[in-house]
C-alpha cells in the first residue's frame, strides 16, 4: 500500500549537538539522533543501529489526561484503546496480530502528559510498522461497537489495578486531594461514571483535534539506513492534513497552604498503609534532580534511611519505599509504608518525618550521594540497550521538554547535583504545608452470602 | 508493592512474551500470514498490510566456557553495547532440595546470605553494594532446581562488585539477630499476599495440581518453617549445596573471557569442592478428577478464574508441540482466549495461558480477571476454546502465524542478552543438546496441526480439569456450580460451609 507524495519533501534536518567527549573514566554510550520535521509538522527522530536485526518505532502524541475535561476523565486512556480497533485498512484487533505474529511486541500507554504507541519488529518489517502507525493517524474507524467493547475492557483494567486490589483506591484519592488544577487532580483510568459517559462523538473530535502529525513525534531506532528510512516515512506520513494546534492546558498549580488528609477504609487490605506525597516540581529542573537523588537517599533499596530504620531496626513496617514522580506540570515526591501489625500510623508518620528533617539540618554522606549517582547511571546506560525502550524515552523527552536529545544529557544533569542541592530542596519542598497524607484502614470485611447459608 | 500509579496500557505488559534464541531456520520460503479477507473471532482481517514475509534469519552470539580447578563453570557471554554486567551464580540445589518437613530452606538460605557476612554486617553490605550502583539478590523457589545469586553493575565497579558477590556466597553468616529479623518481616508479608487476588488463586490451584505432598504444591513458605528456622539450619543448608563443584557462574556484559577469568580465579578459586548429595526428583502425583475451587474473598469486584491441569516435563519430546498449541490458546494478545474474552466479548482487560516444566511435570494453565457479573460467560468461553483446541485442528494459517511469531523473536532476543544468558542456563539446567538453541526453530517448524491437536487432548485432559475461582463467593458460587461440585474456601485457606 505504498503511497504516492504528493508533497516536495526535505525539510530541514540537523544532528544534535554531541556529547563533549569523556576524556578518562567511564564510558559513555552516546545516542546520535537525527532530526527531521515533515511539513505537515510531525516530528521525526531517527537512529541509525546496527547493533541487532531489529526496528522499533513510537509515536508519542502530546495528549494525555491533563487534557482532559470534567466529566470525561479516563477518556485520554480509553480513546488509546481505539487505536487498535481498525482503521481504513488494518482490522480491528488485526494490529495485534500483524505484530505478534511476525515475532514482534508493542504496546500503547497513557499517562497524564502523553500518549505512546510503540512496536518493535524484525528490521525487514520496517515497512509494516510504518503502515500501521500511519494508517491509524490518517483514517481511524471509529464505531460504538468497538467503543463498547473496549469501554468494557479499560474498566476491567480499571477493577484490576484500581478497584479489586488492596489500596487501589487509595492512590487515585491521594492523586484528587494533591491537586488543585483539574489536569492533575484525577486519575488516568478515570472514573466509572465517566468512562460510561464517553461517546462516538467524543472520540471522533479527539482524535481530530490532538492525533494529528503536528500534535506526534515519530520515533525510529535500529537497522536501517536514514535516508530510506526517512524516504519512506515521508511516503507514509507526510499527506496527512495538519490540523490546528490544539488549545494550551493551563498547568497552574497554586501553592499549597496546610497539610491535606484523608483517611480511606478498605475492605480488601490486611493492614494499614500512608501514603505521603509533598508537592514539589516539574520534571527535568536542578530540583528536581536533586529531589529524584534525595528520595534515593530516603527510601531507595536496602541501605535507604527509612528501610534501615522502620523495616530493619524498628521493625515497624513490612514494606516502605517511594519515587519522585517526573511530571511536565508539578510533580509530587511520594512516600508510603506499610505497616506490621499493633503499630500505628501516626508513629510511623513520625519516624518518617524525624528522618526528612535529618536532611534538611545534615548534608547527606558521600557513599550516599555516590549511590544515587551510580544507581542513575546504571539504570540510563541499561535503558539504551534496547531499540524499543530508546524509542520511548526520546519520544517522551521531546514531547515533555522539547529535548529529545536529553538522553544524551540527563546524566550530566544528575551528576551535576550536589550534597547542598539536596539539603536545600529538603528544606524547600518537603514541608509539612505541602504535605499531603493518605491513610488506608483494612476496614472490618462484610458477611457474605457464601459464609453464612445465605 | 507499589499500586498501580498514573499509567495505564492497552496490554498488561510490554515485553509480555519474550520468547528466544537462536539462529537460522532452515526452512525456505517462509510462512505466509494470511492476506486474505477474513474473520476471527474478535479480530477482523483486512490483509492489506505490507508484511514481509521472509523470517528474518539471526546469528546468535556464542557463549565461552571455562572450568575452575575446583569444578566451577564459567559461561560468558559478551555483550559489549553498554558499560555494564550481570552475572548469576547458579547453585544446583533449590527448593528440591529442602526435607519435606522443612519446606523453604533453600529460600530463607538464599533470602539471609544479604543479611551479613564473615566480615560484614547487613547494613554494611546494602550500603556498599547500593554505593556502586549495583544490584546484589538472591533467591530460590520453593520447588526450584536451583538457587540463584545475581549480581549486576557498571564494568568500572566490576572489581567491588565480584568481591561483594563471592563474599555472601562464600561467607555468609547467618546472624542469629537477622535470622528472627526475618522471620517477623516473612510472616508479616505473608499476611499482606492474603490481601492479593492472584496470590491466593495461584496458592489454591497449586495445591488441586500437587496434592499436599509434593514441593510445587507451595507457593509461599509454610509459616511453621519460618517459625522453627534457626541460623544452624541455614549454615548448614549453605555449607552442603553452596560448593564450586554444584554451581555454574554465568556471566553477560561489557568484559572479555581475558579480563575476567583472572578475577575469577581470585574470587572463587580457593572455594573448596564439597560432596552434595543428590536430589530425588519427586514425580507429580496421580491427577484427582476435576474439581471446583471458589476462593471467598468479600469484597472483590472481580472474579480471578484459573483453569488448568497438569503439563509436561521441561525436556518432553512434546515441548514443542504444546508450545505452538499455548502459543495458539492464549500466548499473547493475538492468541484465541485474549481476542475472544476481551476483544470479543469485553469481559477482562487480558486472558492468557501459560505452561512450565522442570525436571518434573509443570502445569498448564488458563487465566483472567473478569467482572463478578460476566463470570459466567468467561467460563463458557474458557471452556468453548478448550474444547476446540481438543476437537478441531488449528487452522495452518493459525498454526503458520504462531511459527512466525516464536521463530521471528529470535531477532529481539539479540537486544536482551540477560535472556539469552538464561536460554544456556536452561540448556545446562536441563543437559539439552549443546545446539538446542540454534535448532529451535527448526523444531518449532516442524510441529503440525496434528501435533497440535493430539497434546491438546493429552494435556488438557477436561476430566481431571482444575478450576480455582477467587472473588465474591455469594455471587460466583451458583454459576460455578453448573460446572461441578463447589468447593469453598476462605483467604486463610480454610474450607467453609457450601450452603
Amino acid at each position: 500500500m505504498r503511497r504516492v507524495s504528493k508533497f516536495l519533501s526535505p525539510l530541514f534536518v540537523c544532528a544534535l549537538a554531541v556529547l563533549s567527549a569523556q576524556a578518562q573514566g567511564p564510558r559513555n554510550v552516546r545516542v546520535d539522533l537525527k532530526e527531521t520535521t515533515l511539513k505537515n509538522g510531525l516530528r521525526v527522530i531517527t537512529v541509525e543501529d546496527h547493533s541487532a536485526p531489529v526496528v522499533a518505532i513510537s509515536i508519542t502524541y502530546n495528549v494525555g489526561s491533563r487534557n482532559e475535561r470534567q466529566g470525561r476523565t479516563g477518556f485520554a486512556h480509553l480513546f488509546e484503546h481505539m487505536m487498535f480497533k481498525g482503521s481504513e485498512n488494518v482490522g480491528s484487533g488485526e494490529h495485534f496480530m500483524l505484530v505478534f505474529n511476525n515475532g514482534g511486541n508493542m504496546n500503547g500507554t497513557t499517562n497524564e502528559d502523553r500518549t505512546n504507541y510503540f512496536e518493535v519488529l524484525p528490521a525487514n518489517q520496517l515497512d509494516l510498522v510504518l503502515f500501521l502507525e500511519s494508517d491509524r493517524m490518517k483514517s481511524l474507524a471509529i464505531t460504538k461497537d468497538n467503543l463498547d467493547n473496549q469501554r468494557n475492557a479499560v474498566q476491567e483494567e480499571r477493577r484490576l489495578g484500581v478497584d479489586n486490589q488492596p489500596y487501589g483506591k487509595s492512590g487515585e484519592l491521594q492523586q484528587e486531594l494533591i491537586y488543585d488544577n483539574f489536569a492533575y487532580k484525577h486519575s488516568v483510568i478515570g472514573s466509572m461514571d465517566d468512562l460510561n459517559a464517553a461517546t462516538v462523538e467524543d472520540v471522533s473530535g479527539f482524535f481530530k483535534m490532538y492525533y494529528a502529525p503536528n500534535n506526534a513525534v515519530l520515533t525510529l531506532v535500529g537497522d536501517f539506513k536514514t535516508a530510506e528510512a526517512l524516504a519512506k516515512i515521508r511516503n507514509s506520513f507526510e499527506s496527512i492534513p495538519r490540523q490546528p494546534d490544539p488549545p494550551p492546558v493551563d498547568m497552574t498549580e497554586p501553592q499549597q497552604k496546610a497539610e491535606r488528609r484523608l483517611t480511606v477504609d478498605d475492605v480488601l487490605a490486611r493492614a494499614p498503609r500512608v501514603d505521603l506525597a509533598y508537592k514539589a516540581v516539574p520534571g527535568n529542573t536542578a530540583d528536581f534532580y536533586a529531589l529524584q537523588v534525595l528520595a534515593a537517599v530516603l527510601q531507595g533499596g536496602q541501605s535507604s534511611r527509612l528501610y534501615q530504620k522502620l523495616v530493619k531496626e524498628k521493625e515497624m513496617v513490612t514494606n516502605v519505599g517511594g519515587f519522585m514522580d517526573e511530571k511536565r506540570g508539578v510533580g509530587a515526591f511520594y512516600t508510603n509504608a506499610t505497616l506490621r501489625p499493633n503499630v500505628k500510623t501516626q508513629d510511623i508518620e513520625a519516624v518518617i518525618y524525624e528522618e526528612i528533617d535529618r536532611l534538611k539540618k545534615e548534608p547527606i554522606a558521600d557513599w550516599e550521594l555516590q549511590k544515587a549517582k551510580n544507581t542513575t547511571r546504571r539504570n540510563i546506560v541499561n535503558s539504551l540497550q534496547s531499540s524499543i525502550s530508546r524509542v520511548i524515552t526520546i519520544g517522551q523527552y521531546a514531547v515533555y521538554y522539547n529535548d529529545p536529545n536529553l538522553i544524551n544529557t540527563r546524566l550530566d544533569k544528575v551528576a551535576a547535583v550536589t550534597k547542598e542541592d539536596v539539603q536545600r530542596v529538603a528544606n524547600k519542598y518537603l514541608v509539612d504545608t505541602n504535605r499531603t497524607v493518605v491513610i488506608t484502614m483494612p476496614k472490618a470485611k462484610a458477611k457474605t452470602a457464601a459464609g453464612t447459608g445465605q | 508493592m507499589r499500586i498501580m500509579k498514573n499509567r495505564s496500557n492497552i496490554i498488561l505488559s510490554l515485553m509480555l512474551i519474550v520468547l528466544v534464541s537462536s539462529l537460522a531456520l532452515g526452512q525456505g520460503g517462509g510462512m505466509p500470514a494470511g492476506q486474505q479477507p477474513q474473520t476471527t473471532k474478535g479480530a477482523v482481517i483486512k490483509g492489506k498490510a505490507p508484511v514481509n514475509k521472509e523470517v528474518l534469519k539471526v546469528k546468535l552470539p556464542r557463549a565461552q566456557e571455562a572450568t575452575l580447578k575446583n569444578g566451577l563453570q564459567v559461561v560468558l557471554l559478551e555483550a559489549h553495547k553498554v558499560p555494564t554486567f550481570n552475572m548469576q551464580m547458579v547453585v544446583l540445589s533449590g527448593g528440591l532440595a529442602d526435607k519435606a518437613d522443612y519446606r523453604g530452606l533453600a529460600s530463607f538460605t538464599a533470602s539471609l546470605l544479604r543479611e551479613g557476612t564473615a566480615k560484614r554486617s547487613s547494613k554494611d553490605l546494602a550500603e556498599q553494594v547500593d554505593a556502586l550502583g549495583a544490584t546484589l539478590t538472591a533467591n530460590a523457589g520453593l520447588s526450584s532446581l536451583t538457587s540463584t545469586v545475581a549480581a549486576s553493575g557498571l564494568v568500572e565497579n566490576l572489581d567491588q562488585t565480584l568481591e561483594l558477590f563471592a563474599d555472601v556466597i562464600r561467607k555468609p553468616a547467618f546472624p542469629q539477630a537477622e535470622v528472627e529479623k526475618y522471620k517477623t518481616r516473612t510472616l508479616a508479608q505473608l499476611q499482606f499476599q492474603r490481601s492479593i487476588p492472584q496470590f491466593l488463586a495461584a496458592e489454591q490451584f497449586q495445591r488441586a495440581i500437587y496434592g499436599s505432598g509434593h514441593p510445587a504444591s507451595l507457593i509461599a513458605p509454610p509459616a511453621d518453617s519460618i517459625k522453627k528456622l534457626t541460623s544452624k539450619d541455614l549454615a548448614d543448608f549453605h555449607a552442603t549445596n553452596y560448593r564450586p563443584n554444584n554451581a555454574i557462574l554465568a556471566i553477560v556484559g561489557d568484559v572479555t573471557m581475558k579480563d575476567i577469568m583472572p578475577k575469577l580465579e581470585k574470587a572463587f578459586g580457593d572455594w573448596q569442592r564439597g560432596d552434595v548429595p543428590t536430589v530425588s526428583i519427586p514425580p507429580a502425583p496421580a491427577q484427582t478428577d476435576s474439581r471446583i475451587y471458589l476462593i471467598d474473598r468479600p469484597g472483590s469486584v472481580q472474579t480471578v478464574l484459573q483453569l488448568g491441569t497438569l503439563g509436561i516435563e521441561r525436556t518432553s519430546p512434546d515441548y514443542f508441540a504444546v508450545l505452538l498449541a499455548d502459543r495458539v490458546l492464549g500466548g499473547g494478545p493475538s492468541g484465541r482466549l485474549f481476542l475472544n474474552l476481551r476483544e470479543d466479548k469485553g469481559y477482562t482487560y487480558g486472558a492468557y495461558s501459560n505452561f512450565g516444566g522442570s525436571k518434573f511435570r509443570g502445569t498448564w494453565i488458563s487465566s483472567s480477571e473478569v467482572r463478578t457479573d460476566v463470570t459466567e460467560g468467561a467460563m463458557k468461553e474458557f471452556m468453548y476454546e478448550l474444547n476446540r483446541l481438543r476437537n478441531e485442528t488449528v487452522p495452518a494459517e493459525e498454526l503458520d502465524n504462531a511459527k512466525r511469531a516464536i521463530i521471528g523473536s529470535f531477532a529481539l532476543s539479540l537486544e536482551q542478552p540477560a535472556t539469552l544468558l538464561q536460554n544456556i542456563i536452561t540448556q545446562k539446567l536441563y543437559n539439552l543438546p549443546a545446539d538446542y538453541w540454534d535448532t529451535y526453530p527448526q523444531h518449532v517448524a516442524a510441529i503440525t496441526p496434528a501435533d497440535v491437536q493430539r497434546v491438546a487432548q493429552k494435556y488438557i485432559d477436561l476430566g481431571h480439569l482444575q478450576v480455582v475461582a477467587v472473588g465474591d463467593a455469594s455471587k460466583a458460587r451458583d454459576i460455578l456450580a453448573k460446572y461441578g461440585k463447589v468447593e469453598l474456601y476462605d483467604a486463610e485457606g480454610k474450607p467453609l460451609p457450601i450452603n
